[in-house]
């Protein structure tokens, strides 16, 4: 029993190794920049699910100069620029704001964009300065100098700020009325505005920025060189001045209002969405299924070592299986996924895939549960049976293999189906350390459509089958192992 | 004393603070069913379950089979495949059948091939009284039933002495007196038993000797007629006088 157990704890960790070590290298050759791909025109997915605007143009036509690789991870702002200082990432590229602020952590590039923040309201609404905004609600984007912009005044106009993850919340919740105005990046929020996002701008533009790409303080230095030294080139030959107007430009926005306009026959229908997004959402869905079944087994081998380790007459393991339950059932999920995509490799220095962090994060949290469950299934039988078979000689290892092991399983097989279920669910929560999973590509779906309700509609319902599959999947092995 | 099959000296056990056993000194002969009588709360299954360290003693010393049980040293599971023992509530494998139940140590711990196994638990049926019975689950058995299988179940590892946990105390009055007779008959073959019961009956009738304990320690022990007929205790006698007016 014991030679097994240390062989499985081997087992187990030489899987994770393999995992790190094998993603670590593929990555080592080339420049990991984070950005948020809800941010038209600067950041977006195109309806080919690639990703374009005026940051990813410039990136990729500097590199291609320079001579360098890179490889864009579409994480979101918060996650990228956590990514970077944390060293996930090597640069962000994401209409991000020079500030004072920043450049403690991050070295900007020379400026590549000038840019205000300005305040978009409902077209119906009647507010029109900032003095109207007395005693209402103001939606802001995290991390996003709109944000900060309307935190330094809200306590002179008197008006509170909800939060919002990505761009395409936040414009709704203005739309919907709950929140009176958001303040947003005015490049953006023009883009929007002509291309049919259904907002009105009433101020001018203030707190003027500048854009640059950032890396961490005193790394990736080569980066950083070869990047001026390409955004100069560029501005020099009028390629920058081609891709400027290619995104802002009338004739850029116009058509894609047309666009727009035109797709809304087809995106108005569930049908012409799912065909529009199609590629897109398989890729999500694949996804979703392998961190669900990878997940899965990892964290029901851990649960079940876990929870072995808390039935076994030692108090030592005892204790280690107690404490291994306490924190990782006790810690949200979410702080759990941020703490090891970013904190640990700050920490460590060495990267981590944002797919093998999912897989650590929910090995760990689903594990616990499963582990307390294991251990209560286990202690649901009898103690006479184990006290019956120890008196007949046979060891602990044994008499819980063959007499009390059968007899918690059975106990437990509930548990375990509704632990699946969790986990499946718990997979979006992934999204926010940027896995390009079902909902995070739902995320980017709507912040180019903006068909919010639609799409999450098609998304729910595509969780709600494989859910019911795995049900029905486990109910078949549950009977299996009954008979 | 070559054929001493338990000695125990000075054996002391405590819960926490509570003293459970104070010293007890315990020896059964080669051959000898010893009953073991007592107020509840003396520590007569305490006593029982330390003889194949169910319990860890707190202190004293334990001798079955020449073997030492309290040294910590001791392959304790080497020295309980010869120290059969039956409960009070059975303990039947539930995941098992009745065959399975009585095949498992023996097959596990590398006595018996599983023919083997499965014709000698064939055979231990038959002496307990039933061989239809081999294919059958725990749960679709009675009470007196589920004990005589608890019994061939416990004698499938062929030990050298049994230990009896009131095995009767949970049955049904109807279902008493298949157990006991299955137990006389082991007595009569020979088998050393250590049997704690309410059944003076049974004590009078199989008993070498009666053993009295009171609040952790022997008060008094003898022959069944001896102790029945003449305590010599006034806890004895105390005893004796409720137990047979109930
Ligand atoms: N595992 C345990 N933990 C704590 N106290 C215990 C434990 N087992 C027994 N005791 C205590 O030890 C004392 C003696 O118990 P024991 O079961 O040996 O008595 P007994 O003579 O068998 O009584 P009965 O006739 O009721 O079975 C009781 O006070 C009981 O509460
Ligand atoms: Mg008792």
């Amino acid at each position: 029993m014991k030679k097994h157990f240390v062989a499985l704890c081997l087992l187990f960790a030489a899987f994770f190794a393999v995992l790190v070590g094998k993603q670590s290298q593929v990555q080592a050759k080339t420049y990991t920049i984070g950005t948020d791909v809800t941010f038209p025109p600067f950041v977006y997915a195109n309806s080919h699910n690639k990703y374009v605007g005026i940051d990813m143009e410039l990136i990729r036509t500097i590199a291609k100069t320079e001579g360098f690789k890179i490889k864009i991870k579409p994480v979101g702002f918060n996650a990228a620029v956590q990514g970077v200082s944390s060293g996930q990432f090597d640069g962000i590229i994401s209409g991000m704001t020079i500030t004072k602020e920043r450049e403690k952590t991050f070295q900007f590039s020379t400026p590549y964009y000038e840019s205000g923040i300005v305040m978009a309201v409902a077209p119906k609404s009647n507010i029109k300065s900032l003095k109207d905004l007395k005693g209402k609600r103001v939606a802001v984007k995290t991390g996003t100098q709109g944000a900060t912009y309307a935190n330094s005044l809200k306590k002179k106009y008197g008006f509170k700020t909800v939060t919002f993850d990505d761009s395409d919340n936040m414009y709704n919740d203005v739309k919907t009325g709950n929140s009176a105005a958001c303040f947003d990046d005015s490049a953006v929020l023009n883009y929007g505005v002509r291309t049919g996002l259904g907002l009105k701008i009433v101020t001018k533009p203030a707190d003027i920025g500048k854009y640059g790409f950032a890396v961490k303080r005193g790394h990736n230095q080569k980066l950083m060189k070869m990047f001026n030294a390409g955004l100069a080139k560029l501005k020099k030959n009028g390629k920058y001045e081609q891709i400027i107007k290619k995104y802002t430009g009338q004739s850029a926005t116009s058509a894609k209002k047309k666009a727009n306009e035109k797709k809304d026959d087809a995106s108005n229908t569930f049908a012409g969405l799912i065909k529009e997004n199609y590629q897109a959402i398989l890729t999500g869905l694949l996804e979703t299924i392998k961190l669900t079944v990878v997940s899965i087994i990892c964290a029901t081998i851990f649960g079940i070592l876990v929870g072995l380790l808390g039935v076994i007459p030692n108090k030592f393991s005892q204790g280690l299986s107690t404490t291994i339950i306490y924190i990782f059932r006790g810690l949200p999920l979410l702080v759990l996924a941020l703490f090891i995509y970013n904190g640990v490799p700050s920490l460590t220095g060495s990267k981590i895939p944002a797919f093998v962090a999912g897989i650590i994060t929910l090995t760990l949290n689903e594990g616990a549960y499963t582990a307390a469950f294991v251990k209560g299934g286990i202690d649901a039988v009898d103690s006479g049976q184990m006290e019956a078979a120890r008196s007949l000689g046979l060891s602990f290892g044994k008499a819980m293999r063959k007499v009390v092991l059968p007899q918690g399983i059975k106990i437990m097989i509930p548990s375990f189906i509704n632990q699946f279920i969790i986990t499946l669910k718990d997979t979006s929560i992934l999204s926010i350390i940027g896995i390009l999973e079902l909902t995070q590509t739902g995320k980017i779906i709507i912040a180019r459509n903006l068909q919010g309700f639609r799409v999450w509609t098609i998304i729910a319902v595509i969780y709600l089958v494989i859910i019911t599959i795995l049900t029905l999947l486990s109910k078949w092995i549950e009977r299996r192992i009954n008979d | 004393m070559t054929n001493l099959k338990v000695d125990v000296t000075n054996l002391k056990k405590n819960f926490g603070d509570n003293h459970v056993l104070k010293g007890v000194n315990f020896k059964v002969a080669d051959n000898e069913v010893v009953v073991l009588i007592g107020p509840s709360g003396s520590g007569k299954s305490t006593l029982l379950r330390c003889l194949n360290r169910l319990e860890s003693p707190t202190s004293g010393k334990i001798i079955i089979d020449g073997r030492d049980i309290s040294d910590p040293k001791t392959d304790i599971d080497l020295a309980r495949q010869n120290i059969g023992m039956v409960f009070q509530h059975f303990n039947l494998f539930n995941n098992l059948t009745v065959g399975e139940n009585i095949e498992l140590a023996p097959v596990e711990l590398g006595k018996l091939s599983k023919e083997e196994a499965a014709q000698q638990g064939k055979k231990l049926l038959k002496a307990v009284g039933l061989e239809d019975k081999f294919s059958a689950m725990p749960q679709s058995l009675s009470g007196g039933q589920k004990q005589r299988v608890a019994i061939a179940r416990a004698l499938a590892m062929k030990p050298d002495i049994m230990l009896f946990d009131e095995p009767t105390s949970a049955l049904d009055p109807e279902m008493v007196g298949d157990v006991l007779e299955v137990m006389k008959k082991l007595a009569k073959e020979g088998m050393t038993m250590v049997v704690v019961t309410h059944e003076m009956g049974f004590a009078k009738e199989v008993a070498d000797r009666v053993v009295f304990m009171a609040d952790g320690k022997v008060v008094e022990e003898g022959q069944p007629e001896q102790v029945f007929d003449h305590p010599q205790n006034v806890r004895t006698k105390a005893f004796l006088d409720k137990v047979i007016n109930v």
